[in-house]
């Protein structure tokens, strides 16, 4: 067993790739992907799960990056928003938030483009309530949620089949 | 946060045996949306940290005869989408919708939430309720069952003993036509601390009489606990509004003074009474 101060390697997938980090038992998954493996997409905001703006998806689910201890994301796979979409090959949902204008600061941006990912995964024709539910984890203190709600509700609204398939997948 | 070492134990034999050991300075970590703020706050301060999420044993949901075993490591969005929870004891589902919101709810396991001990749990009230037991093990003393209700000993402070391990909260599935109902009082609808709950959970006889009843509201005490009171006053009798109405001064008096200020007494009794209503009107389980 690995001493308090040790570092421990950590085995994880992150956005379709095999990563392998040594981490101190204290870290986070948010700290691990920002500042380890360099995923600075995934935000760090208020560090107690109330802001969403470090969410990943995780096994498949939404989660809050900065309530994950990295050494829980063993052997886990990871999503963030780099393995969404590129600046050339956009996912559907970041073309949606440029056109309908839902990206004011942008600091929520990411967080909520992976709840918004996880859900229509789940949940392919969310009610405009279901959507809400589910970006209700992520602030956006420009609170520009009317344009963000429109933004989902019109992808949810295509045939996600058609629609480009996570790039990790 | 204050170095500790990270034990990822893959059955409950070893994650008892890590307990017996390092029992005083051990911290239990499930979904972590409680404790890693404590952790990083500096709240706590742990030689060892133990993670239980990847022991299968301790989580899923199953039915064991006219009660259901829920495994302490099963999430709040696990325990929403259970269609025998849907079925069998629906104020699960509202108690655990109620918490966070759905990042929170992926994480958050209704064994953290009894674990950690907080006077504003959503789902420890709705489990005391619905009459739940808790199956403790450690190497010391075997397996043990608890009432729920016995659980916290007082906020962010459990009864169990330091090598103890959580491993079923165990509830008898509603009898058909039990009524219920759960409302939280909070800033907005997610993402926050309850300013109030309260889980509800009755059955009316032939002549329309209370023939069961159990309130428990979460927040308002220290720990959550039935409001015998309040029950006593309807306990056999039909529930006509002036006896309502005294019910709720009952509900309010047992809480005075105790944990909560004067001045949400009065909202308390409306909720109270809010929930009850729902709970009379309500359909029922099957």
């Amino acid at each position: 067993m690995a001493g308090k101060e040790d570092k421990v390697l950590l085995r994880m997938k992150v956005n379709g790739e095999e990563a392998e980090v040594a981490v101190k038992p204290t870290w986070t998954l948010l700290r691990v992907l920002r500042e380890e493996l360099g995923f600075t997409g995934t935000k760090k905001g208020c560090e107690q799960g109330d802001c969403g703006a470090c969410t990943v998806i995780m096994d498949g689910k939404a989660v809050n990056a900065c309530l994950v201890l990295a050494l829980q994301a063993e052997s886990k796979e990871i999503e963030t928003i780099e393995g969404l979409g590129t600046a050339d090959a956009l996912h559907p949902l970041q073309k949606s938030f440029i056109e309908h204008g839902a990206v004011q600061c942008g600091f929520c941006t990411p967080g909520m483009l992976m709840s918004a990912e996880a859900l229509l995964r789940e949940n392919r024709k969310p009610s405009l309530e279901e959507i809400k539910i589910g970006i209700s984890g992520n602030l956006c203190r420009c609170t520009g949620y009317t344009k963000i709600i429109k933004a989902i509700e019109s992808v949810s609204q295509k045939n996600r089949e058609a629609l480009t398939p996570f790039r990790g997948q | 946060m204050q170095n500790y070492q990270f034990h990822g134990p893959r059955t409950v034999g070893e994650a008892l045996n890590i307990l017996s050991e390092r029992g005083d300075g051990c911290r239990i970590i499930a979904g972590g949306t409680d404790l890693i703020p404590a952790l990083r706050n500096e709240d706590i301060l742990p030689d060892s940290v133990l993670n239980i999420l990847e022991i299968d044993e301790l989580t899923g949901i199953s039915e064991e005869g006219d009660t259901i075993r829920i495994g302490p490591t099963t999430t709040f969005t696990e325990i929403i989408q259970s269609q025998v929870i849907k079925r069998s004891l629906p104020l699960l589902v509202e108690a655990a919708s109620s918490v966070g919101g759905p990042t929170i709810r992926n994480r958050g396991t209704i064994g953290g939430n009894i674990c950690n001990g907080s006077p504003a749990a959503d789902v420890l009230p709705a489990v005391v309720a619905l009459d739940g037991e808790l199956e403790l093990q450690s190497k010391a003393l075997g397996t043990r069952i608890i009432p729920a209700a016995e659980a916290v000993e007082a906020p962010y402070q459990t009864r169990f003993n330091r090598d103890e391990l959580l491993t079923g909260i165990l509830i008898k599935k509603l009898p058909s036509e039990t009524r219920y109902a759960f409302e939280k009082l909070a800033s907005r609808n997610a993402m926050a601390r309850a300013y109030m709950n309260i889980s509800i959970v009755l059955k009316l006889d032939e002549k329309g009489a209370f023939s069961d009843l159990r309130i428990v509201p979460g927040t308002l005490e220290a720990v959550a606990r039935r409001m015998s009171a309040a029950e006593k006053i309807l306990m056999g009798r039909q529930p006509e509004d002036s006896l309502v109405e005294e019910a709720a001064d009952a509900f309010v008096g047992d809480l005075a003074g105790v944990w909560i200020p004067d001045y949400k007494l009065p909202v308390a009794r409306s909720v109270f009474k809010r929930v009850l209503k729902r709970a009379l009107n309500g359909s029922g389980v099957e």
